[in-house]
Order: structure tokens, then sequence, then C-alpha cells
């Protein structure tokens, strides 16, 4: 556990915070705000002309002149000022430009130049937190992962938390508040803001804070919950509204209707046998979703000889329906009610339910077959299966599902509950009334703390023009986006890494967020400017520690708190599990609800969080942008996605733009078919069609939203698609063009060789059900003597394919740790992709009810490898430890080695992609990675680097080195571990254990490569009969 | 025969006497005159202007690309993963072909005492040349880093790195500067005799200047004609193994490697004949319309057109066969993903590329199974123009149509040319032209000393063994000396 220790170790100096830290930040940002300034750097011409070194300046430069020149403001004297300030700039410019980077006179404790340090800290997404470890190379932060230490995470990160690094160099971040008076935005500074704000709020805190209202995201940190608290002092009538487009609101109502009370379910996935999700996508978008991942993937490895079951039922494809032992894809109207059918079909089994059974709902003749198949599984796992329901059902199928649960006697094993500490509210319906506010003209004053709403808001709403309306709005956020251009203010956000603030986990977990570099554009958080509007001010710093201190147990808190940031969370935080009683009158209620919902015929549209952008606030991060949608495969855009039957009968293929209407909306938007999709369904991701995201994210794919209204908010029936013209290139890593027949066909056939399945009675009868297919294939025999390789260890990995749920967490690692560029849409479309690990992921079987398998492909590192004999200059050769190594230096890039790789893993450098960037941009480089030049070909090298440190280490300290202290990027960020990596001449070790596993194989095995990679093939535990789907 | 009147028909054959291969009331001087008139004379014709306009436009347009290639990146092109080689490496395989017809022609046919390759084995080697040179630049830029290309060469340096010698490629970078070196060499050597003719009739200083060291001295003495002939046919010995050296060595670019539709052993024999079907092809372009522009029917006749024909009939249904055999062994091999490869070659999305190819290569030369076809012109021409066509598309299926669906699924891509790329193409047509026009004007494009050779005032018709391109015939004494070493 290295990085365990390494984050412990920090513990002294992590504590120290701002003072350790801020210190390294001065050297980097020359104008954060701990810098003292120098003198001569100015911020007006006023402040300018009255330093009195500027008038010494004056005088000697124009003797007799310095009169006229530093007078107070006339025309004619500020033009003359200007014509001087020019002359100066002129002047200056001949001078030994002023050093701001310092060297240390003193090394700081701890501190080693260029030796990286990891610090524990978490980031808050959607009000939930998740523990991070960062690494930092003097004072930048280069790579996130996740914290082991944290529930929520468990080493692992997802990757919008790996993409912060980006997101905190991104040279479109707003640098400095901004004053639009008449939409022509002003540069103000902070001193401007404050001037402005101490005196106004101190009238609104004069009436009470009448007319006041804050909207703000979701957040589960306690500090903005105390400041809030105060600022209710200050401001008793001011309203406080949440707003998530993302709203996990139907899942909280749900539980009220059921328990009567606010509670939280936990579905404990690693007690579960059988998992019947209906529309859940546990695995892809939940608060939880790495601990889900890590204990899912527990259970489906056989090594005890038992797998659990997963059945989904969904409109859009999952991550967690494409790991699913049964899918049925159902559009959602089906959806809604499916969960009628399983109650039925449990009552047919003689599940005594806790509320009346509803007749036979129509949810078609699929979903009827999975209602049987998810009653039967649920019926013989009493206590050992789970029903879940996702956030887009109405808070009665909830209800329905904790009835169920309760009746299957699943509360308390596979599922528990704790309380719900934040019960507050964050759909629409609270916008909605604050829009309708700010109609009314009720509003005098709205701070909004971060969120997008003018861009993110239900369509119907208006809000963007409702927002016009108020005479002062404030908005705090990262970018100066379409919400800050309605704004008056506008006020750059201090990033996650740079501020202090705390978060609570999922399941109640506090953390300290603490900053790994000084702000670098002079932002603030939240808690910060919230603190200052409720009249108190004090820094992030104190305003953590204040809360920390009052809820500390201890006396000795300060302990406590270093204990706190050196582990990256508090101990013993967590929320108490409680059991809540059913109520059961209201759960028949809403059964009688749901059984009594109109059926809506037509199109229906569900509205998907999107892998890369999520709710669109990640638009401006190039690296998510680029990395593909698990699913899809599409970077770079949004499509409407159609199920492949529904796309033919609308006469629509791939890249059509088709005008998509509801309820008097329009949006056009190009198709997508995608295998898998519900029929009668278009699924809109969210969180594209950016208009002020900045250079990367602006213009980037559909806005989606323009079709969601508060009536259709989680899904819209009645669409009308009409065909236009005009068609639009989507860019894709895989399957670039539509297939041909022939080459379908060979998919097909090739597909079962490169991914090997079974289930797990095909295992159980034969563990070498794998390969077996080899013993019967092509055998080829080695031609001459082979190569023996001699070194102390022999790397390998192994991937286990029935652990990967395809997430594609890997690729942005592996992209962050090795400082592998992004090529932008035109150049994934002429397959031009950098990632030097991707996740193929290939269908099989039919279109409308596809299996899903996805296969992580890095270099295999051949010990026969092909792109080494064919390379004139030797630029890629092997090492005596079996890693096949590009050396860049020395390619000339005749590309040769590409052609003849079988695997197509490497990567060429069409451009000089580096060359781009800004100096801001280039502080997220890892220093342990070459940045490569154009015309040189790379590829994965197992993290070489990562190799070399832990074996001068193990040197170091006069020892071996352990199996497990070497981790890939990609390895250490996998939510399901399905990655190892280690040393095969240790026989001991889990990677050496892995490779004689009966079911690992090698990928192309019969082209005698002798791949270092080896895949342990995929198994799936479908219902024995397979009745049902 | 010689006094067969215009139009120039040599083509019947009479197997009881030679055909003339030098038509018209021709003796010596003619000759020499008619050869040498298109250097001496002041203007140009018109067509080389206005061809040399155009090619040295193109030309500019080459370096204009390669310019922004250099400054940019190969990205500037449409190549990507999978498909990393494509109109580069095409181009390069094509060029490398063309030029194997100066060769074979030169030297082969030479050894072969084939009498009819005088007229037209000069213009050919100029060719091998110039082709030679096109192709050489694709390798060398084709690269990611074209500053850094000499690190192929074999050079000492402080790295002390040899280049990596099981490279197919460093194989071709070997292949390729032997056969330019040898060609030029050839070509040269070939041409002294009459470059001391353009000496001597040359009025200029600068033209006596510059012929006369290009000529070396040549005096025409017995001596000179001695080591001259002796050095020619050395040359040839070795020109010879060359012709099927260097595309066999191209070849092996694609059959070492490990690629479906690349790893094959018919690719050797299979290029040698593509690049003689093409290299023929294009001597046959760029002769017919000089041989009607320079007014040269009477020493480029009809039967040299029907010749080279006959050659590339033969060749095309080689290539045919191999066509042919590539299916049978990836059907008849088993390999399911080769025989994947063939398919998609031939009904996949790039299918319309592979039936072209089939109908330039092998369907248009069938045309020459009628002695008609065989003996007009621009039938010729035409069918030289569609196995133009018809070979580039061979080397672009065999490369793009492999590479863009190779062992796995999910790599599979395709292959979109830029404008950079068909500039480039074009741009290599226009070096290659303007260096190939610059020769028809300033050196001499048919062997002088060679044609009257086998006119009948040569007296090489008398004796028995006497074949063309045998000057030692000239001279009775060495003659004899000569004729009992031969084999």
């Amino acid at each position: 556990m290295r990085r365990g220790r390494g984050v412990r170790e920090e513990r002294g100096s992590a504590g120290e915070g701002p003072a350790r830290q801020g210190g390294e930040a001065v050297a980097l940002s020359a104008h954060g705000p701990h810098t003292t300034e120098p003198a001569g750097y100015w911020r007006s011409l006023n402040e300018l002309a009255d330093t009195p070194a500027f008038r010494e300046f004056v005088a000697a430069e124009f003797p007799g002149l310095e009169e006229e020149l530093t007078r107070g403001a006339n025309r004619r004297s500020f033009l003359g000022l200007m014509a001087a300030s020019l002359a100066m700039a002129g002047l200056a410019s001949c001078r030994w430009p002023r050093e701001l980077i310092l060297p240390y006179a003193n090394r700081p404790e701890g501190t080693i130049p260029g030796v990286a340090d990891r610090f524990a800290t978490a980031m808050e997404l959607l009000g939930e937190g998740v523990g991070l470890v960062v690494t930092s190379v003097d004072g930048r932060p280069i790579k996130v992962d996740g914290n082991p230490l944290h529930v929520a995470s468990l080493g692992a990160a997802t990757s919008w938390a790996q993409a912060l690094v980006l997101e905190l160099y991104d040279p479109d971040r707003s640098t400095t508040p901004l004053r639009r008076d008449g939409g022509q935005a002003v540069a103000a500074n902070w001193d401007d803001f404050d001037a402005f704000a101490a005196p106004h709020f101190k009238r609104l805190a004069e009436s009470q804070g009448a007319g006041l209202a804050v909207l703000g995201e979701r957040t589960s940190s306690p500090t903005v919950a105390a400041v809030r608290q105060r600022f209710a002092q200050r401001f008793p009538r001011a309203s406080w509204t949440v707003w998530e487009p993302l709203s996990r609101d139907n899942e909280r109502l749900g539980a009220r209707v059921a328990f009567g009370q606010p509670v939280r379910a936990h579905p404990q996935l690693a007690r579960a046998d059988v998992i019947v999700s209906l529309d859940a996508d546990i695995l892809g978008f939940h608060p939880a979703a790495l601990a889900h991942a890590r204990a899912f993937a527990a259970r489906r490895r056989a090594e005890d000889r038992t797998m659990n079951r997963l059945l989904v039922a969904e409109s859009g494809l999952s991550l967690t329906g494409a790991a699913a032992d049964h899918r049925v894809a159902l559009p959602p109207r089906d959806l809604e009610r499916l969960v009628l059918a399983v109650a039925v079909e449990l009552a047919r089994r003689g599940v005594f339910l806790p509320f009346p059974v509803p007749g036979d709902p129509a949810v078609g003749e699929r979903g009827r077959r999975f209602a049987a198949l998810a009653a039967r599984e649920l019926a013989m796992a009493r206590g050992r299966g789970v029903l879940l329901a996702g956030p887009r059902l109405a808070p009665e199928v909830h209800a329905l599902v904790h009835a169920i649960n309760s009746a299957l006697g699943n509360i308390g094993t596979t599922v528990t509950f704790t309380a719900e500490p934040e019960e507050e509210r964050d759909g629409p319906e609270g916008l909605a009334r604050l829009a309708s506010e700010l109609a009314d003209g009720a509003v005098e004053t709205l701070v909004i703390l971060g969120g997008n709403p003018v861009y993110d808001a239900p369509a119907d709403l208006a809000f963007g023009e409702r927002l016009a309306r108020c005479p002062t709005t404030i908005h705090l956020s990262l970018y100066d986006d379409e919400t800050s251009a309605r704004c008056r203010w506008h006020l750059p956000r201090a990033h996650t890494l740079e501020s202090w603030g705390d978060v609570r986990a999922w399941d109640g977990t506090v953390s300290i967020v603490q900053p790994l570099i000084a702000p670098l554009y002079n932002g603030r958080t939240a808690a910060e400017l919230l603190a200052r509007l409720a009249g108190e001010g004090g820094s992030a710093h104190d305003l953590v520690r204040r809360t920390f201190q009052e809820g500390a147990t201890e006396r000795e808190w300060e302990g406590a708190w270093r204990r706190a940031l050196a582990d990256g969370f508090v101990a013993g935080t967590a929320l108490p599990t409680v059991r809540p009683a059913l109520d059961a009158g209201r759960v028949a209620d809403a059964v009688a609800a749901l059984a009594a919902s109109p059926v809506a015929g037509g199109l229906a549209a569900v509205f998907l969080p999107d892998a890369s952008v999520l709710d669109g606030r990640f638009a401006n991060n190039a690296w998510l942008q680029e990395v593909p949608d698990p699913i899809t495969k599409l970077t770079w855009d949004n499509a409407a996605l159609l199920a492949p039957a529904t796309a033919t009968r609308l006469g629509v293929r791939d890249g059509d733009v088709v005008r998509l209407s509801v309820a008097g909306r329009d949006l056009e938007v190009a198709v997508f078919a995608l295998p898998g999709m519900a029929e009668d369904t278009v699924g809109l991701p969210l969180g594209y069609g950016r208009r002020r995201a900045g250079k990367v994210g602006t213009g980037v794919g559909f806005d989606t939203y323009q079709l969601r209204t508060l009536a259709g908010f989680h899904t819209a029936s009645g669409v009308s698609v009409a065909k236009t013209r005009r068609r639009y290139p989507l860019a894709s890593t895989q399957d670039h063009h539509a297939i041909d027949t022939i080459g379908f066909a060979e998919r097909a056939r090739r597909l079962g060789e490169l991914v090997r399945e079974g289930t797990l009675a095909t295992y159980l009868a034969d563990e070498e059900f794998a390969r077996s297919r080899d013993e019967h294939g092509t055998k080829m025999l080695p031609l001459w003597q082979e190569v023996r390789l001699t070194g102390e260890h022999q790397w390998a990995m192994a991937i286990d394919l029935s652990a990967c749920i395809g997430c594609g967490a890997c690729q942005v690692a592996c992209q962050a740790e090795n400082n592998i560029p992004v090529v932008g849409k035109k150049q994934v479309a002429r397959g031009r992709e950098m990632h030097w690990i991707r996740v193929d992921r290939y269908f099989a079987g039919p279109p409308e009810d596809p299996r899903v398998v996805f296969q992580p492909v890095t270099c295999q590192h051949c010990e026969n490898a092909p792109c080494e004999s064919v390379c004139p200059v030797a630029a890629t050769v092997h090492s005596e430890e079996g890693l096949n190594q590009m050396v860049y230096n020395r390619c000339v890039g005749t590309r040769y080695c590409s052609n003849n790789c079988p695997f197509k893993v490497r990567r060429f450098n069409f451009f000089n992609y580096a060359k781009q960037l800004k100096p801001v941009e280039k502080m997220k480089f890892n220093p342990e990675v070459t940045v490569r030049g154009r015309g040189v070909m790379e590829k994965c090298t197992f993290c070489v680097q990562r190799i070399e440190a832990a074996r001068i280490a193990a040197r170091n300290e006069r020892r071996p080195l352990r199996d497990g202290e070497i981790v890939p990027a990609c390895a250490q960020t996998c939510p399901t571990q399905a990655i190892v990596f280690g040393d095969l001449n240790d026989p001991g070790s889990r990677v050496a254990a892995l490779h004689r596993h009966p079911r690992s194989y090698g990928m192309l095995e019969e082209l005698l490569l002798k791949p270092r990679n080896r895949y342990l093939a995929r198994l799936r535990n479908p219902a024995p009969e397979g009745e049902g789907a | 025969m010689s006094s067969v009147p215009f139009p120039l028909d040599n083509t019947a054959e009479d197997p009881r006497r030679r055909a003339p291969l030098v038509l018209g009331e021709q003796d010596f001087t003619t000759v020499t005159d008619t050869v040498c008139e298109i250097v001496e004379r002041r203007t140009p014709p018109r067509a080389w202007t206005v061809a040399i306009g155009v090619s040295a436009g193109l030309t500019l347009v080459l370096f204009a690309m390669l310019g922004y290639l250099f400054t940019t990146g190969i990205g500037v092109w449409g190549n990507n993963i999978p498909v990393a080689w494509a109109f580069d490496i095409t181009n390069f395989v094509f060029w490398v072909g063309i030029g194997h017809a100066g060769t074979l022609i030169s030297a082969i046919l030479f050894l072969f005492r084939q009498k009819w390759r005088t007229a037209i084995n000069r213009f050919a080697e100029g060719m091998t040349i110039f082709a030679v040179i096109c192709a050489g630049l694709f390798p060398l830029v084709h690269v990611g880093r074209p500053w850094l290309a000499y690190w192929l060469f074999p050079v000492p340096n402080q790295m002390q790195m040899w280049p990596q010698f099981r490279s197919p490629l460093l194989w071709d970078v070997f292949a390729v500067s032997t056969y330019f070196t040898v060609s030029l060499l050839f070509w040269y050597v070939g041409m002294i005799p009459d470059l001391a003719t353009l000496r001597d009739r040359a009025t200029g200083t600068v033209r006596q200047v510059v012929y006369g060291i290009l000529a070396l001295g040549w005096r025409g003495s017995g001596r000179h004609w001695h080591r001259f002939e002796k050095a020619y046919m050395l040359l040839a010995a070795l020109a010879t193994p060359l012709v099927l050296s260097v595309h066999s060595v191209v070849s092996f670019d694609f059959a070492v490697s490990k690629l479906p539709g690349w790893h094959t052993t018919i690719f050797p024999p299979y290029f040698v004949a593509g690049a003689i079907f093409g290299g023929f092809a294009m001597v046959l372009t760029l002769l017919i319309p000089v041989r009607a522009i320079l007014h040269l029917e009477h020493l480029i006749t009809l039967r040299h057109l029907e010749n080279m024909a006959k050659i590339v009939l033969a060749t095309g249904m080689m290539v045919g066969y191999a066509y042919a055999m590539e299916f049978f062994i990836a059907w008849y091999g088993g390999n399911p993903v080769e025989g994947f490869t063939f398919l998609n070659r031939a009904f996949g999305p790039y299918g319309w590329s592979y039936w072209l190819m089939v109908t330039c290569n092998v369907v248009a030369p069938q045309v020459f199974w009628f002695k008609r076809a065989r003996t007009t012109p621009w039938a010729i021409l035409v069918v030289a123009l569609l196995v133009n066509v018809g070979m580039w598309f061979e080397r672009f299926v065999i490369i793009v149509t492999s590479l863009a669906r190779d062992f796995l699924p999910s790599s599979w891509g395709s292959f979109v040319p830029t404008p950079v790329d068909l500039l480039t193409l074009a741009g290599s047509f226009g070096l290659f032209l303007t260096l190939f026009l610059l020769f028809l004007r300033f050196g001499p494009m048919i062997a002088m000393a060679e044609v009257k050779s086998v006119m009948p005032q040569g007296g090489l018709e008398l004796g028995p063994h006497r074949g063309h391109g045998q000057y030692w015939g000239e001279i009775p004494h060495q003659h004899e000396g000569q004729h009992e070493e031969e084999p």
C-alpha cells in the first residue's frame, strides 16, 4: 500500500496547509492573492501615478516634466500619461525582467525539489464527495488519483475527478471579477466587488434580506451549511434554492413516500447475489459508483465458483446495462410501470407484498418476460437480492422498490439505509419557483453560487430572460459562462484543487478539501463568498477549520485535523444506519397512482447524463471531450441515440441531422444508431452545445437542454422527428464509418476469438474453456531459437474482462500520467486519437438486444514484437525485462512499426501537439514523462517511469521490489481492479497467478507474438433456463 | 526494306529477313542530324515549351507541398492509425516500378541481344533515373522527422549506432541507392560517345565546355571504344540482377511484415512483373507523343512500339496471374484473417479501387492480342495510360486496403486523401516530367552510336553472330579476340 503510506507521510506537512503550499504557489502565480505585490506593479494608471517610485522615475526620465506628468487627471494629462507609459513600457523592456521565481534559500522541511508529494483531498460532484490523492511536483498538482482509504473511492477515481488537473490549468477559466453594465463586461477586481457588496448587503441586512435570493448547487459541505446558517441569520427573509440538472430528487421523494422519513438507500452489492436494476446506472452514474463497481466486480470473478447475477431494464444503454447478464431495453412508458409487473410476478410466486397488487400492467411482451425472470430471481434469493430504481423513475417507483425489498427481506442485508443528510430538493420545482419570483420582480438581488442555470434550466422557464429582470445578480463560477453573461457580477471561483473546503461522501463520511496550489486566478470558494456576504469575512481555511473545530469531539482537535488532512477523511463521520419502517398506506397510494398514470404513446425522449461532460460543467475539458463515450465511442459530441430499428423506421442513419420537436420546442441534432437502445426512444445526452464554455467546449455537440421542460424533465413523450437534408460529421474512435456487410460478418466471426466469453456454467464445467479454442486452432512453431530475456524482473499485465465495466477511467488516467496530447474532433475523425490505452467495445447478438463486451487494449509488450524488427533505426527495442520500449529520441517516424502491430496500439504524432499549449497548460505535464514532439511514434510503456521510481526506492531501502508496489496509472484508477501488473519471475505475484489462471488467454496468440498482457475470459451468469429476456 | 515509303510500317513478320529498325532514307549523318537537331535548334517545339511550363509549375507545387509538410507534420496528409502509410509509400513503389523498364530495356535486352532496344534505351534509361529520383524522394519525406532521415543510412556517428539491419526499410535504402547509382552510371557511360558528338557539333562556348566536360575527352579512338564497350557490358551485367532485386526488396517491405494482405511469398516475382509492366507502360506513354512531336517515326518505329505492346501484354498477364494466385492462396491457405483481407479488397469499402486496378491492368492490355491495336499508336497510348493508372492503384490497393482492416475489428479504419496528398502526387509527376523534358532538350535522347550499329550501313548485318550493341564489331581485330572469349 504505497499510496496509503504516501498519504500518511504527508501528515505533518499537509497540516501546515496554506502556509507551506501558499509559499510554493507564490513562486508560480505572479498575481496570486497571497503574493506580496512588488513595488512598481500597478493596478491602474491612477495608482501608478501616485506612487513615489513612479514620481522618482518620471523625474529621472523626464526632468522638468514630472509635475505635468503626475498631476491629477484631465484629458490632456491623461493622454500625456498614456504616451509616457507607452514610452516607458518600451524602456522597461530594455531592463532585466523582474524575477518572481525565487530559489529556496532554505529547503522547506520534507520537500525535495523534483520529488513528487502526494496530498489527500476530496472533490465534490453533484453534492457528493470522493476522496482523492493528488500528486504534486514542486508545487504543481499534476495527477489526481483516488484515495485508497476513502470509502467512496477505494483508490479509484472517475474520469471527471482525474480531469480536474486539466480544468485547474484551463486558460479559459475566468481570471478576474467582471462587472457587466448594459451587456458590456468590464474587468474589475475583488476590491471593486467588495466595495460594491459591503454597502449593498448591509442595506439588505437592514431589510432582513427581503428581495435577496440565493441559488446554489447541491453541496454536502458542512462548512457551507454552517456559513449558510449564519447567512440566514443575517438575512432571515432571503430565499435559498438548490438546483442540479441531474437531480436525484425522485429517490429522496420515493424514500419519503415509502418510509415517511428522509432516508438514503445504500445498495450493498457485495452481499447481493441477484441485482435487479430498473434504470439505475449504479456502476456509471451514482454517487457511490466507484464503490459499487468494486463490490460488483468482486463477485464476478468466479474464484469462489459463484457469481452475482445482474438484471437490467433501461431505456438507454448504460454501463450497468452493458455489464448485465440479462437486459431489456424498454421505452420509458413501459419502464415506469415495470416495477408493477415485477410486483405482480412476485405475488404470483407467493411473495407476500405489503400493498395491494394491481392488475397486469401493460409493459410489452419483453417487459413481461423480464419482470417474470426478475421476480423469479428475486424470489429465489430472498435476503440475497436487491431491486434498484434509477433517478429518472417516478418517486412512486422508488417507494414500490423499497416495499418490494422490504417484503423480500433485503432491507438490512443487501440494501441498508442511513438518514438523508441533505433532504433539500434540487429538482426543477425549486428553480421554477425562483424563476417565477424573478418574473414577478420579487427578487432584487440574486446570488448564484456555482452552477449554470441559464444553460441548464428547463427550457420553458426562460431562466436567462427572467434573470435579466433582476437588478443585481452575482454569479460565482469557474468560467465566465452563459449565466455569467446574464449577470451583473461575475466572480471567479476557486478551483477544487486550489480551495479549502469540506464535503460529505455518499455514506456521510466527511473529507477536508485542501488546496494543492494557491488560487491561480484569485478565485474564492462559495463558502468564502457567502461568509463575506454574511458580513463575517475570513478565509476559506479559517472557515473550514472553524467548522471542524465546532464539530470535533476531541479536545485535541488540532491533531484530529492533521490526521483528517493526511488520511483524506474524518474517521467516524459516516452516517449511522437506520432501520426505517415501511409506511404501507402511502405505498398503496403510490401503487394506485402508478397504475393509474396515463400511458403516453409515440416516441419518447430520455435525458441522459453524459459520461464525458456530465451535465455540461466539464464541457471545456479537452481530456473528457476526447475520451470516447464508453458505449457510443463518440468523442467531442453528443447525438440523438436511436435503436437501429427505430432509425431504419424513421429512415435516418448515423450523422443525419433531424429536427426533434417536443411540446413546441425544436432542436436540430445528429442521429446515432445505437444497438441496445429501447425502441421508440430517443436518448439525449445532456451537457453539449454550450455557447460560452470556452475555447474547447463552445459549440461542441447539441444543446439537448433546449428540449427539456418542467413537464418532460427526465423523459418527455410525444417527440416528433423530421428529417433534414443535412449531415453532420460525428467522430468516433471505433467504427469510424458505418460498416459494410462483409465487414460486419467478419467482425462477428472474429469477436469470439478476440474477446473470449463464457458463462459461469461453462467455466464450472471446463475451467480452461477459454483456451480450448487455441488447442484446435492453427499452431505456429518458431522458426529459430527464441531470444531469452534475462532481466531480473519480467514485467507483465493481466486484464480481467469479467471485471472490466468499460468506464474508460483508465484512458484519462493514462492521458494524465503520460502527457498524452489531445488532438481534437477533426483529428479523431481522421483516426489520429492518441490514447495509449483504449477500451474496445463490441456488440454481439441481435442489435435490439445486444451483448456488450469491453476489452481494454494497451501495448501487449509482445516478446516477439513485430514492431521491433521492422524499425530501420532501432527506435523500438526490447528490454531485458520484457518491455517493448519506444526511444523517442531515436524515432524518425517511418510508422512501419504501427503497420506491423497487429493490435494497432501505436500512436503517431502527426502534428506538434504541444506547440499550441499556453504556459499555464504546460504546468499539468508529468515531469517524469517526455513530451513528444511531432513525427515520433509513441505507445504504452507499462508506465516505465513508475517502474523505475519503485526500483530506485527499493534500491535505496536495500530491499527487493514487492509485488503490487508498481502500479501503472490505468491499474491504479481502475474502479474494479481489472488490471493487474507485476513480475512474472516472482511466482507468487498476482500477475503470475493470473497468467497461470485457467481463464487467461493471449490475444492473437496464433501469431506467436507471446504477448506479455493476458486477458482473463469474461464470464457471465445468465439465469439457467434463460427464461425471460 | 529501307525503301519502304511513308507510312513507315516495319511490323510485317517475314522469317526470311530481319525487319529493319531504322526506316526511310537514312544514313549516319541523317541520324546524327535528327537526334542532335533536337538539342541544337534555337527554339524548342511549342509543345515542349507548353509541357515544361506545366510540369515546372507542378514541380513548384511539389516543393510547396513538401515545404508545408516539413513545417507542419505528416498530419497534412490523410495518413492515420491504422493506415499509417498511404499515398507516400504508394507513390514510392509506383515510381520505383516505373524505373524498372529502363534498366530492363538497357541491360537485359542488351544482354539478350534484342536489337530493337537501341532506339529506345537511352530514353528509357533517362526515365529510370528520373523515376528513381521521384521514388527516392518519398521514403525520405514520408518520415515524421525528415531532418533525421539520414539515420537510415549507415553513417558513422557519435551515437555509435548502426541502423537496424533486420528492417526491410533499411534494405530498401540499400537497394534503391544501389539501383540509382548503377542506373546513373550505366546511363551516363552509355551517353559518352553521343555527348562527344554533341560537343563536336556545338557552336557556342558554353555548350562546348559543358558537353566537353561531360564527354570526358572522348575522341572515338579504337582504344576508347574498346574500354567503353567493356565498361558498358559490365555495367549491363551489374544492372541486370538489380532489375530483379530492387523490386523484390521493395516488396519485402510488405512481404516481411505480419499484416494479412502483405504477408505473402508471391510478392517478389509479382512486384517485379508489375514493375516491368508499369515501366513499359510509362515508356510508351512518354514515347508515343515525343515520337510524334519530334518526328522520330523513322527511328522509333512502329515495330518498337509493337514489341513493347507485346511485353505489356505478357507482363500484364503475369500480374493478372498474381492477382488470381493471391486470392487462391488466401482461400487455399485456410487463414481466415487473410481470407477476409482479400474478400475485403474486392468487396469491401475500397472494392472500387480493386476493380479499377483489375480493369486497367488485366482487362485493358488484352486488346494487344490484336495486331491492329499493337500497331496503332493512339490505341497503345490509351492502354498505356490505363496501365499507369492501374499500377498506381495496385500499390494503393495493397497498401491501403490491407492496413485499413487488419486483425482487430476495433481498429479498423479508412483513409481519405487530403488535397496535399493529391497535389504531392501531381507534383511528383511534375518533377518527373520536368527532368525528362530537360533531358529531351539538352541530352542525346536517342543513342546515336547504337542506332547506327543496327543500320545496314553499320555492316553488322553481315556477320553471323553479331548483335546490336556489340561495338567491337567495328574493330575487326579486336572483334575476333572478343568473340573467342564469348561463352
